[in-house]
């Protein structure tokens, strides 16, 4: 499969929840049209109800789209063969809690209709790569949030997945546990899986990510590689040192000057010649530069602007 | 009821299971075959859940209690002493039985999708209809472990009571372990009956919706018998109303000998298996429902 080539694709994918108080319905997802390449990781971000984890589970024959379609390497997602292609994790990793690891992973090989010699082979295998071989037999129960995040990953690698489907992965993990999980999707990652990962911590989306969609009542508002989504920096930021007050006062007076504090000069869209002047007026005012940096708005930044614009 | 409205009713029967299967056949027909070793891991992996969570250890602790607490009334003469051991006996594996049934039925299905378990199983190649199959085959091996148990106690209780009574003068100890066996396989056959229907109830209602439900299944199940006779005495839409009730719960009294069995009444093993083959297509037309159900439901 060309890296291009898209493994998972969506059409017009809407889901409507209705009840008896909302007869009208709620829309949980509207019109989502996705696209995740092979080998990419591609991560939904957006707040809560952004219909995140519904498009998961639509994705995954748990629910059904009130409209539109959805296809996981080119076949449609009622289609039994693409679940021998996929693995899920799900949030919060729901697995029977009073067996333990090596049960489970035993038991979810068993549902590929793997060997006895094969799920044992797959049990050390899992085990290991998840960290978890010397507390094989804990029961889930007894295990830390993070031992159970890695045992519910080690579960969604049973069939060795194409396709990783993972559903918030370091939900309430505290930076340790964040961290080990971080580095494994990086692992999984660079044996070459393809990743469609929902999240609410940017940091990991940023490290982890090749493209990232932001989607926010049920729609993908945004979508792009961490720089597309970025654009261009406007701001420069100059460090200086030694400039009185009323060097402060001429230089805030400047139009380009947004802000002038504790010897920060942030000026915003400057072409050279008004970078120069700011830059001549800090040295006429007998003040030092020590550094000028352009910084890029990161995934918060645009994540933040984003949903405030479609919110107004 | 009459002979031929019965052969009517059969032919109807075969007709409407035959429909269903047709109309379903592209869910199950291809992979029939494959999802044996599914049905087969999701069963051994229920059974294996209720054995870790000791509630069964329980229930079987407290009938062999109340088997062995029924020995202790021996003022009463040989005979009366196996008919009260035997009645008791089978009316605890009945009761227990029936609220095991319930209970596991109730509970097995929407546990998993409240717990969203069933998220890791059916993200894997799981058919929903090997997912509930695989849910009732552990439920009927938790039913017929339990079963079997409280059985094998009663039977060593009976056994010993009349090794017991041997050399008394008195009327003879008749143990009737034969008949004894008999009613506890056909009270296992009706749970088998009673499960699936709550099974089928648990896909599409809330837990305790399906609890009240069992309920009033096995007690409507229990009196077929005397529904038949008020709809036959009945008019109108009453009567309507009652023949529905009547043809569509199950004929869970027709399992039942306890009282043939304990008052040393013969019996007819042939009405036995009748039961059994009716109960059998029954409980086949409810799961089909109950995978139907299943396959369209959102979890």
């Amino acid at each position: 499969m060309s890296s291009q080539e898209a493994v998972l694709q969506t059409e017009g994918l809407t889901k409507i929840y209705r009840s008896l108080l909302t007869p009208a319905g709620v829309k949980a997802v509207d019109g989502l049209n996705l696209s995740v390449r092979a080998g990419e990781t591609y991560s939904v971000v957006g707040p809560n109800g952004s219909g995140k984890t519904t498009t998961l589970k639509i994705l995954l024959g748990l629910i059904f789209p009130t409209s539109g379609s959805a296809s996981i390497f080119g076949r449609t997602i009622a289609d039994l063969a693409v679940r021998e292609r996929i693995g899920f994790l799900p949030e919060d990793a729901y697995l029977y809690d009073c067996f333990s690891g090596e049960e489970l992973i035993d038991f979810y090989a068993g549902l590929f209709g793997y060997s006895r010699k094969k799920r044992r082979q797959l049990v050390d295998e899992l085990l290991s790569l998840v960290g978890m071989q010397a507390n094989r037999r804990v029961p889930f129960r007894e295990c830390s949030k993070g031992m159970r995040q890695r045992l519910a990953l080690a579960q969604a690698l049973v069939n060795d997945p194409e396709l990783l489907i993972l559903d918030e992965p370091t939900s309430g993990l505290d930076p340790a546990g964040r961290h080990q999980m971080t580095q494994l999707i990086l692992e999984l990652k660079r044996r070459g899986k393809t990743i469609l990962l929902c999240s609410h911590f940017l940091a990991e989306v940023v490290e982890v990510c090749d493209r990232v969609g932001i989607m926010y009542r049920g729609r993908l508002v945004a979508e792009g590689t961490l720089s597309d989504l970025a654009g261009e920096a406007t701001e420069i930021v100059i460090t200086t040192a030694g400039i009185g007050e009323a060097a402060v006062q001429q230089l805030a007076q400047q139009p380009v000057v947004q802000d002038v504090k504790d010897g920060v000069v942030r000026i915003e869209n400057a072409d050279e010649s008004q970078l120069w002047a700011v830059l001549e007026s800090v040295h006429g005012a007998g003040g030092q530069i020590l550094e000028i940096t352009r910084p890029r708005p990161t995934l918060q930044d645009v994540f933040v602007r984003t949903i405030g614009e479609e919110a107004e | 009821m009459n002979p031929g409205y019965a052969r009517v009713l059969f032919v109807l029967g075969l007709i409407v299971v035959a429909g269903i299967i047709a109309v379903t056949r592209k869910a199950w027909a291809p992979g029939a075959f494959h999802a044996l070793p599914s049905i087969w891991r999701i069963a051994k992996i229920t059974v294996a859940e209720a054995r870790r969570r000791r509630v069964l250890h329980a229930v079987v602790v407290l009938v062999v209690l109340i088997l062995f607490s029924m020995t202790f009334f021996s003022y009463l003469s040989p005979q009366e002493q196996a008919r009260m051991l035997i009645s008791g006996g089978l009316a605890a594996i009945t009761v227990f039985g029936i609220l095991l049934a319930i209970f596991v039925g109730a509970f097995l299905i929407p546990q998993d999708v409240e717990n969203r378990t069933v998220y890791a199983i059916l993200a894997k190649p799981v058919r929903r209809f090997e997912y509930v199959l695989g849910k009732y085959v552990g439920a009927l091996i938790i039913l017929g472990a339990v079963v079997a148990v409280m059985t094998a106690v009663l039977v060593g209780v009976l056994a010993i009571q009349d090794h017991l009574v041997a050399d008394l003068p008195e009327s003879p100890f008749n143990p009737n372990l034969g008949g004894v066996i008999f009613a506890a396989v056909m009270s296992y056959c009706s749970l088998a009956v009673l499960t699936a229907l709550i099974m089928l109830i648990s896909t599409v209602a809330s837990t305790t919706m399906t609890v009240v439900s069992a309920f009033i299944i096995w007690a409507v199940g229990s009196l077929q018998s005397q529904i038949y006779e008020l709809a036959e005495s009945a008019t109108g839409a009453t009567k309507l109303v009652l023949f529905v009730i009547y043809h569509v719960m199950p004929k869970l009294e027709n399992f039942d000998f306890r009282h043939q069995v304990s008052n040393f009444i013969s019996y007819s093993v042939y009405s036995g298996w009748t039961a059994v083959l009716h109960g059998m297509g029954y409980t086949l037309v409810v799961l089909i429902l109950a995978s139907i159900f299943f396959n369209d439901r959102q979890v």
